[in-house]
């Protein structure tokens, strides 16, 4: 073998190396800001705040009593009023329990069985007692239970 | 592992008969100039991978569009820069494809048998003036709105079917909802798939008929070059690399300009189009009354099909460079020229100044302080309030 195929033979070695070496840097001044760009919104911090449920005394009494309630909230780039449900319930005591229609499992809405004192998912087979805890199915955890505050005769949630 | 993997996929695939066609020797005389055409599928690349993350943010309609696209630029994570890159990879795109159209024409590449590689090389030039004006409608502010009010008006202006086309293009009468949609639906859809079907053609015709080198190479310089992997598609990576780079700095330096949100009653905005599409803006200008059609229709068809069928009209076989063609050396150098000067002319026409809505209280009532001089510049706001 001459010299002049040998190197020849190093020049092409340079060129591939060359071009991964290429492919790969601009791969990779590609690859992180495009990831972070699409995966984003998954660091967002949703910020939660006081909603207004209504006047705490026209609520005394209540039984799991079912509310529909909206709140202005940003939703990306739109101001939306988001729309959430719960039960609320006086517990006897001045002070209410309210829990969110969103099931444990997997996100379906719940719905309270007055007759047979239970909450059912629709979805799963899920069943709670009036306490929120799981009597059968498959959620992994209690319903949950919202934040709630009576300031000046208003009863506030924190929405979920 | 590797081998094994190479092993398997070798009994499986021609991969030596790929190996050996990339490996073909090029042409012997060969310059950088032949890295344009590697270097715009690079950014038509570009294109597609950073417009498929951008539309994950982006919504086309007239309430949403603008938010959207703020919402990128300031509060998605990295969203200046990718929204910079596809902004400003588009600019350099629209640069590299001319420099490529030129080099092609500079070394008579277009010549037997190489006519369908041109054909559809200039359909893909205008797939990316397509590309453009649907693109820049979509940020929905003053220019986007304008410029396509403007844009589609003047296709408007075609004979018999201008009217209709203009429709059609719209949606409807005016620019609204329903054009919005339907250029997004062309520029993220209709045309990459368009473009992607032109690019495998036009590459294979490029690999089947071979690269044409400069007109220096005898026929047995042909076959007699270094070969176009890994040499070529090595020196094609440096000059992407360094377009990476440049594209990259602007697109972290130079912020993309988001102007208002588009407003059809705001007559104090000076519409103008992208700044490849100046120099048929500035075109309009010289052509009046009955004669406007010249400029809006019948110039740039006429220029668009002569480019088209350039190898069918150019009919002489033999390949000089563009110095030994004295036709081809002046209607290419006149072109470039004037296409330059019209752009030149276009960006720095001046803007009008805005028209007052109402004339001001102070020179109403004391005309008689008025020289004949103001009076006839005040002739402009006379609205026939007194």
């Amino acid at each position: 073998m001459t010299d002049v195929p040998e190197e020849g033979q190093q020049r092409r070695t340079f060129f591939k190396i060359g071009m991964a070496a290429i492919g790969g840097l601009i791969g990779l001044a590609m690859a992180i800001p495009l990831v972070g760009f699409a995966i984003s919104p998954a660091f967002r911090k949703a910020s939660k705040k006081w909603v207004d449920l209504g006047i705490a005394d026209l609520l005394k009494g209540s039984r799991y009593k079912k509310i529909n309630y909206t709140f202005s909230a940003k939703d990306g780039w739109v101001e939306t009023n988001k729309r959430r449900s719960v039960y609320v319930t006086d517990q006897g005591d001045g002070t209410f329990q309210v829990y969110s229609r969103v099931c444990s499992h997997l996100g379906c809405l719940v719905r309270w069985d007055e007759g047979k004192d239970q909450f059912f998912c629709p979805c799963h087979g899920a069943v709670f007692d009036s306490a929120g805890n799981v009597v059968a199915g498959p959620p992994p955890r209690p319903m949950d239970k919202l934040p709630v505050k009576v300031e000046d005769g208003i009863l506030y949630v924190k929405e979920s | 592992m590797n081998s094994r993997i190479s092993a398997f996929l070798a009994d499986r695939l021609p991969l030596k008969n790929v190996e050996n066609h990339i490996k073909k020797p090029l042409p012997k005389h060969i310059n950088w100039l032949f890295s344009l055409g590697s270097m715009a599928a690079f950014l038509l690349i570009l294109q597609a991978v950073t417009g498929a993350f951008l539309a994950f943010y982006y919504s086309p309609s007239p309430d949403h569009a603008y938010d959207a696209v703020n919402y990128i630029s300031k509060e998605v994570l990295f969203g200046g820069f990718v929204r910079g890159l596809h902004h400003w990879g588009a600019s350099v795109l629209v640069i590299v494809v001319f420099l490529h159209l030129l080099r092609v024409v500079a070394y008579a590449s277009y010549k037997p048998p190489r006519e369908m590689t041109w054909v559809t090389g200039v359909l893909m030039l205008l797939i990316v003036l397509g590309f453009g004006f649907t693109g820049y409608l979509l940020p929905w502010d003053q220019k986007a709105y304008w410029a396509t009010v403007v844009g589609v008006k003047i296709a408007g202006t075609a004979p018999v079917i201008g009217d209709f086309v203009a429709k059609v293009l719209r949606g409807g009468e005016e620019v609204g909802a329903v054009t919005l949609t339907r250029f997004y639906a062309l520029h993220t859809i209709w045309l990459p798939w368009l473009a992607f079907g032109l690019i495998a053609v036009h590459l294979f015709f490029v690999r089947y008929y071979g690269s044409a080198g400069t007109p220096k190479n005898t026929p047995e310089d042909m076959r007699s070059g270094k070969p176009f992997y890994p040499d070529q598609l090595f020196e094609d990576a440096v000059a992407i690399l360094i377009l990476f780079i440049v594209l990259a700095s602007m697109a972290i330096f130079v912020p993309v300009p988001l102007e208002e949100l588009a407003d059809p009653t705001d007559a104090s905005y000076d519409p103008r189009p992208e700044w490849y599409f100046l120099f048929l803006f500035q075109l309009l200008k010289y052509f009046e009354g009955p004669l406007e059609v010249v400029g809006t229709f019948v110039i740039p068809t006429v220029g668009f099909v002569l480019l088209l069928f350039l190898p069918f009209l150019d009919r002489k076989e033999e390949r000089t460079s563009l110095l030994k063609r004295p036709v081809a050396l002046t209607v290419t150098c006149l072109s470039v020229v004037l296409i330059m000067l019209l752009t030149i002319l276009g960006a720095i026409a001046p803007r009008l100044e805005p028209v007052p809505e109402q004339p001001p209280a102070a020179e109403q009532t004391a005309p008689s302080q008025e020289t004949p001089e103001k009076a006839e510049e005040e002739a402009v706001f006379d609205f026939g309030l007194d």
